[in-house]
């Protein structure tokens, strides 16, 4: 008996841009299911099914193997300690994630300060590289608008993520030092990818083919 | 911080039933096979490792048997000036898991083939492989999938360009997640970043037949890789005319899970459908030298804890209606 499949695609921006890119693909989501408020999605193919989900929630579905294939970007993919297969880089939804202060204040500045305070909702990631870099600081998490935080004294200086640092100009903030590069991972369930190698092979270039 | 309930299973009466069936046909094919039985204590004295279950017996730190090889291993050289060549066993061992989800008790039967002449290595890998393939139909699993692997597919390519051991572990990591494109961002600036990539790249391949053997041929490290892929090419030769039916034998080149441990050849046994793998094991011919004996060893640990779960998400596996 082959069981049916599932693909976890995220909600918000990049859920969208990969539906558009995946109409007319055997990976289609079916228009009236997706117009409906059900989070399951019919696609093109028999026995393939999508379902949206929070970025944040996704890779978990898929390290459970409920669903065999997803798309989450790759800093919310560093926060968590999810055990899944990261088997493209979709080169979607490009970021940078950055350590960003207040106009005039430079790496050194923040440097050197004896009780640094980073605002971010990306708390491993900025960890890791605090590590890397030898620096200590006090992690302030927060989930939106973290723009806000130099601004109002809340934190010092933030890491977040960055497209074209509209958001950060309007804020007086400037870019110190990028972090990484953040993208669109198309992730995969091991068990799925390993029990199933060639159902699995095919899905993925077929949702690789169609979000390049 | 979250506390989480450590998952302690509790086996009611049919999943008791199947784990002692279970256990009694492994250890009957084994005893069969030649394999003698060990018990090693439940309690080990080395205490020491974040993912053990430890407490104090009066002044003495001590931890429950986290793994069944290290246990007797520990054991046969205490106990054996020459190795016992065949040697089984079953039980619990207990270990912290990665994910809260987890079970702390996992239950296991398995098998260590030892030996002190290093030219009856690769019979005894062949000899494990074709004992593993037997492993679906005792437990009546309808289909599997056993993936061949060589820990030295990676190790040697890494040990050939020096990296540091944190680098090391770095690619090993992305290759384990099948991610080369993270590989190449950890290996940014190092002169073998594009050489390694591109090995890794050809490494993450899905798990397939004797081609991707030949892929490797093509790449960077044909050269340093050979004689790993023509153990490899040799045995999928010698082992797929006794293929059971029902059992799939391919080369997963990316399996290197346990890349600090094994270093030769590897096992893994999965079923369509599963989420974990239901066996595995390799060649480990560091730990006996490590204990100061010149042995070298190999051998396989069925997880029946993770064949307990299979039973109950998917029964249609199973041969009959009750597995």
């Amino acid at each position: 008996m082959t069981k049916d499949l599932m693909i976890a695609l995220p909600k918000g921006r990049l859920g969208e841009a990969l539906m558009a890119r995946l109409e007319g693909t055997p990976l289609a989501l079916d228009p009236g299911a997706l117009r409906s408020r059900v989070l399951r999605i019919p696609t093109a193919t028999p026995g393939l099914s999508a379902l949206l989900l929070k970025g944040a929630d996704l890779p978990r579905y898929v390290s459970a193997g409920i669903a065999a294939l997803g798309v989450v970007g790759s800093d919310t993919l560093d926060e968590l300690d999810a055990d899944v297969l990261e088997v493209r880089d979709l080169g979607l939804g490009v970021c940078r994630l950055s350590l960003c202060a207040p106009g005039g204040v430079s790496l050194e500045d923040l440097a050197r300060r004896p009780h640094l305070r980073l605002g971010t909702k990306f708390v491993r990631s900025t960890a890791a590289w605090l590590r890397e870099q030898g620096l200590t600081a006090e992690l302030v998490p927060l989930q939106s608008s973290v723009e806000l935080a130099p601004v109002l004294g809340l934190a010092d200086a933030i890491v977040d993520l960055v497209e074209t640092g509209g958001t950060l100009r309007a804020h007086g903030l400037m870019e110190l030092h990028t972090l990484k590069r953040t993208s669109a991972r198309l992730i995969a369930s091991r068990g799925s990818f390993l029990s199933e190698p060639r159902r699995m092979d095919a899905l993925i270039r077929c949702l690789a083919e169609a979000a390049a | 911080m979250p506390t989480h309930t450590p998952h302690y299973p509790d086996l009611l009466f049919a999943a008791a039933a199947r784990l002692r069936r279970w256990e009694g046909r492994l250890m009957d094919l084994l005893q069969r096979s030649g394999y003698a039985e060990l018990r090693p204590s439940l309690v080990m004295r080395e205490a020491e490792g974040e993912n053990r279950v430890r407490f104090f017996d009066g002044d003495h730190l001590v931890a429950l048997r986290w793994d069944f090889t290290e246990a007797l291993a520990r054991m046969l050289v205490r106990r054996f000036p020459e190795p016992p060549p065949r040697v089984s066993y079953a039980g619990a061992v207990f270990r912290r898991p990665a994910s809260s989800w987890e079970p702390v008790e996992r239950f296991e039967v398995g098998c260590e083939r030892l030996s002190v002449d290093p030219g009856e290595r690769a019979e005894a890998d062949l000899e494990l492989a074709q004992l593993l393939m037997a492993v679906p139909g005792a437990l009546g699993l309808q289909g599997g999938l056993l993936h061949l692997g060589s820990a030295a597919l990676l190790a040697k390519p890494l040990e050939a360009e020096n990296l540091p051991e944190t680098l090391a572990a770095r690619v090993a990591a992305c290759l384990s997640r099948r991610a080369p494109h993270r590989a190449f961002e950890a290996l940014e600036g190092h002169p073998a970043a594009r050489r390694l990539t591109e090995h890794l790249e050809r490494l993450s391949q899905p798990p397939d037949g004797p081609e991707l053997l030949d892929t490797l041929g093509e790449g960077p490290y044909a050269d340093l890789l050979a004689e790993e892929r023509s153990h490899l090419a040799r045995a999928l030769v010698r082992l797929t005319p006794l293929l059971p039916e029902g059992l799939t034998l391919q080369v997963d080149p990316a399996d290197v899970s346990g890349l600090g441990f094994y270093t030769g050849p590897t096992l893994r046994l999965w079923a369509p459908g599963a989420q974990r793998e239901l066996a595995a094991g390799g060649r480990y011919d560091g730990l006996f030298p490590q204990l100061g004996r010149p042995w070298s060893a190999a051998g396989f640990c069925v997880r029946l804890s993770a064949l307990l779960d299979l039973a109950e998400a998917r029964p249609d596996l199973f041969e009959g209606s009750e597995p």
